[in-house]
């Protein structure tokens, strides 16, 4: 079922610029260049905070609509963080106020890739839910991820990427598409939703952000292992 | 049994608003905002007398019990000013029977709304699955964001009470506001204990009322509260609490926050991992659990931690996590169980927790309950984790947990922010009640305290290097329905004749080490300093005795059956017992313990004593020695200790004779004089620091005087 989050006027008609890049120009080469400036090597502050002052704020204009069963417990109307805000943000900004994207949103950050992010053109973005990885990874294999792999790390963030920014009718549409990665995967209708490489549901579709568009799934991509199971009974 | 004493609400009134809404089928309120219903008759298991009161970030709903209720469900509908729904009714709350301890009158802190906004609430019963009438509607307003938005100071708020939870505040903004309150307030001011591998200063807020104290040492003097409030990066929730506590403990002109503050001071270490928090990883930098690492303090974070509990000798503590078990309580709690916790920790800590935290979220709605509460196997003895350190420590405390999410006693939590509030308001509650019973039961906190370091001091009893004191079930109605697993330790893991002291080789003790974090690791000897042990080295070894207050960790760590070990020490065990007639030669390390000797006692130059539980009668007499340690001790005679160079302790002994500190190096630590009765006076000069009581006040029948004149 679709949800509307916001009483403005939708507007469909809005076409998706989604200009197509050969494949080549892809993260893999680029990222190379940001990899020795991936680590926070911090003098006196650290260096991830955005501040309270970001633009993403009440003060939006009418909102875009997102859709899907998820949106609407994520900031809406007029909260901080809601859709509209985000329509100017840079992706990996727009992604800091996405709540169930802290997980993916930390991972970008550690990963370096964020100034490539910016510096595409069009991109696409299937973000798993923060349970999608708690689903996934355990507590250390995340960490191991995050702090000492990070070209598994690169690599996982890739098969979430696709090159152009795609509304969720446009991948539907398309029937299939390939991330950076290299992978191809099906995309399926599902009601107004979608589901992606088989089993991963959209959940809140349609994000946009500065040259982005970011749909949220429920479901880790790519071929890294699951480990979540390893630590059942981690506490304190 | 633990025994239970009435807690005082004085600090937590501040939280409660006085405008709560009373409204009934026929009492009206005064509240003008109140819709007054009209007068009809109750249906049949309608809940009655429902009563709704402010709190900061919850609202306390209490209601009458309905015979044969099963369980009940509280709805929550944003209104206007006229109480004209401006939303939609959802249910946010579901009451089960194992909420609390009198649960006859059921309570529930209904959270995750944005503090200020109005509502209006309903709650009716269940029996079986079938829904009875809801109550008389009780509308009212909740409290908002505290701090006067036009006054200096108060209007400071935090990244994430600005962007409405929909972000956690950043390491830059957490500095930014920290350094606005300690400017702006006398109360307050930011020590940084140290930096993480990163580089991120470790900051520690020190409060006190006019003013704290200027020095770490006149800190421990007033036998200060501790909150460490966020370890693991990715579970950020208690750390927002702390900030949100911060601004009110330093501006709040609340008679109850001021009585706290003057009575003692408070020590609040908002991020000790701020990698961690950067990254959202659990562990620090090197991928390091830090909650399993305040022993062994591998890491840079955890080595300052410890440092500055050394220094500032705080007596209870709380240790903020998140907990991703759906069907715990709100507020899951342990205290600490290492069996080599002092019995007088371990149980006023209990008393904290069951005495005070479940009383008191049986009266304000929030679920507190045993770690693990609803059957999971966790909340174990590792020494290793914060809450264990800190009672090896002899330090009353508990661990927090916050339910990461809502499950289903609390329907509403799909939405992260609503999630967010409640775990960083019911955090806020906690620590306030925290402060709260740490006021009240201050005296009592520290008799255990004494008590626990007198006891480890004596270095009596056996030593278990795992294994847990038995966290018996409360009594019903009990809030969750599983106390924590019994944990015994195995035969192994029990040593029964404990040594006096492990000696380390030079090797072991100022060896490079591998573990650790690259550019970042420490020696033994760097570890033990921090740990605030007294080490002597006489001939090419190093002596760590027992009779410490610490004793309960110091096997943990320097035993090779410690099952997280540092180092395998030599244990060394007494060579005097017994009777002893005549001259007593120390030379050499030499332990005396349960011994009675008659005759003078002289350590010589180089070597050292370690004395517990002995009678003397003679003098003692230690000049140029390695070191002197005496512990639960009858002294026949005058204690002259002159330019030891590397430790000094002297603590719970009777002494019939003057004691003289002159001229101690003590290895550049207090030489410890602390709860000795001593028939004569106590003189302590021109040692390098000042001899410490640890809070401990000595029984004096001389005049005290020079630098033990206040001990």
């Amino acid at each position: 079922m679709e949800i509307l989050v916001t009483s403005s006027a939708r507007r469909p008609g809005r076409p998706t610029r989604s200009p197509r890049h050969p494949r080549d120009r892809g993260l893999a080469v680029r990222a190379r260049g940001v990899a020795a400036s991936l680590l926070c090597l911090v003098v006196l502050a650290g260096c991830t905070g955005k501040g309270d002052d970001s633009a993403a704020g009440s003060t939006a204009p009418a909102s875009p609509i997102v859709t899907g069963p998820l949106c609407e417990v994520l900031p809406t109307g007029t909260e901080p963080g809601n859709p509209a805000s985000l329509t100017g943000e840079p992706v990996d900004v727009a992604l800091q106020w996405i709540t169930v994207l802290t997980a993916f949103e930390a991972a970008v950050r550690a990963s370096g890739l964020a100034t490539d992010l910016r510096g595409m053109e069009g991109l696409t973005i299937l973000a798993p839910t923060d349970d999608a990885f708690l689903r996934k990874f355990s507590a250390a294999n995340w960490d191991e991820l995050i702090l000492s792999r990070p070209d598994d790390l690169r690599a996982l963030l890739r098969a979430h990427l696709i090159d152009g920014a795609h509304s969720l009718a446009d991948l539907v549409t398309a029937g299939n598409i390939t991330t950076l990665d290299g992978t191809e995967a099906t995309v399926a209708a599902d009601g107004a939703m979608a589901r992606i490489a088989g089993d991963a549901q959209t959940l809140c579709v349609d994000y946009r952000a500065t040259n982005a568009r970011i749909h949220v799934i429920d479901k880790v991509l790519g071929d890294l292992p699951t480990t979540a199971h390893e630590d059942d009974h981690i506490g304190h | 049994m633990l025994h239970r004493r009435p807690a005082a609400i004085a600090l937590a009134a501040l939280l409660v608003a006085t405008v709560s809404v009373v409204a009934s089928p026929t009492a009206a309120s005064a509240d003008p905002l109140t819709r007054v219903p009209a007068l009809n008759a109750a249906e049949p298991n309608q809940v009655q007398g429902l009563k709704v009161t402010q709190g900061y970030g919850f609202a306390t709903l209490a209601w009458t019990h309905v015979d044969g209720a099963t369980d009940y469900q509280i709805e929550r509908t944003p209104v206007d000013a006229d109480d004209v729904p401006t939303g939609n009714s959802v249910i946010t709350g579901l009451w089960r029977p194992n909420r609390q301890v009198n649960n006859e009158s059921p309570t529930f802190a209904d959270a995750g709304f944005n503090p200020g906004l109005r509502f209006q609430w309903r709650v009716r019963a269940r029996i079986g699955t079938a829904e009875q009438p809801y109550s008389t509607p009780v509308s009212g307003t909740t409290q908002g964001s505290w701090g006067n938005p036009d006054a200096p100071g108060e209007s400071l708020r935090t990244q994430w009470e600005t962007t409405q939870g929909a972000q956690y505040t950043s390491d830059v903004n957490e500095y930014a506001y920290t350094a606005a309150i300690d400017e702006l307030s006398d109360r307050m001011r930011v020590v940084e204990i140290g930096r993480t591998i990163l580089n991120r200063p470790i900051n520690m807020m020190v409060f006190g009322h006019p003013t704290p104290p200027a020095t770490p040492e006149a800190i421990a003097a007033t036998s200060p509260v501790l909150i460490n409030c966020n370890v693991h990066g990715n579970e950020p929730g208690d750390r927002e609490a702390c900030l949100i506590l911060a601004r009110q403990l330093a501006f709040s002109q609340d008679p109850g926050t001021i009585d706290v503050l003057t009575n003692s001071t408070v020590l609040i270490v908002p991020t000790i991992n701020g990698d961690g928090r950067a990254a959202n990883t659990r562990g620090n930098n090197a991928g390091q659990d830090l909650n399993r690492d305040y022993s062994l303090v591998r890491q840079p974070e955890t080595l300052a931690f410890v440092k500055m509990l050394q220094e500032y000798r705080p007596v209870a503590g709380y240790d903020g996590h998140e907990y991703g078990n759906s069907g715990t309580g709100d507020l899951p709690m342990l205290p600490p169980r290492h069996q080599n916790v002092a019995r007088e920790i371990f149980d006023e800590s209990m008393n904290m927790i069951e005495g005070h935290m479940y009383e008191q979220g049986a009266t304000d709605g929030w679920w507190a309950c045993p770690y693990g509460c609803t059957g999971a196997s966790v909340g174990l003895g590792e020494e290793t984790i914060l809450r264990n350190t800190l009672g090896l420590k002899n330090v009353v405390n508990s661990l927090l947990e916050l339910r990461s999410s809502g499950g289903a006693t609390r329907p509403d939590e799909g939405n992260t922010s609503n999630n967010r509030r409640r775990k960083g308001y019911s955090a806020l509650w906690t620590f306030t009640q925290f402060l709260d019973y740490h006021r009240a039961n201050h005296s009592a906190i520290r008799q255990a305290r004494g008590e626990a370091i007198k006891l480890q001091s004596g270095n009596t009893g056996r030593i278990v290097f795992r294994g847990s004191h038995e966290v018996p079930a409360h009594p019903a109605p009990h809030p969750g329905e599983t106390p924590p697993p019994v944990d015994a330790p195995r035969q192994e893991l029990i040593l029964d004749n404990a040594p006096c002291a492990y000696r380390l080789t030079e090797e072991q003790y100022n060896g490079e080490r591998t573990d650790g974090a690259v550019g970042h690791r420490t020696t033994v000897a760097q570890r033990l300093a921090a740990h605030g042990w007294r080490v002597v080295k006489v001939g090419d070894g190093y002596f760590v005795p027992l009779t410490q207050p610490e004793r309960g960790l110091i096997p943990l760590l320097l035993d090779g059956t410690g099952v997280e070990r540092l180092v395998a020490g030599e244990r060394v065990y007494p060579t005097v017992t017994g009777r002893h007639n005549g001259p007593l030669r120390v030379s050499g390390f030499t332990c005396v313990s349960g011994a009675n000797v008659n005759g003078p006692v002289n350590v010589q130059p180089g070597a050292a004593l370690v004395a517990s539980g002995s009678s003397f009668n003679g003098p003692i007499t230690a000049a140029g020695s390695a070191g002197l340690f005496m512990s639960g001790n009858t002294v026949h005679g005058p204690i002259q200790v002159a330019n030891v160079t590397d430790a000094v302790s002297l603590i719970n002994n009777r002494v019939n004779g003057p004691v003289n500190l002159v001229g101690n190096r003590a290895g550049g630590n207090a030489p410890f004089v602390a709860a000795n009765t001593v028939q004569g006076p106590l003189n302590c000069a021109q040692n390098t620091r000042v001899p410490t009581n640890l809070e401990l006040s000595n029984s004096v029948a001389g005049p005290r005087s020079g630098q033990c004149a206040g001990l």
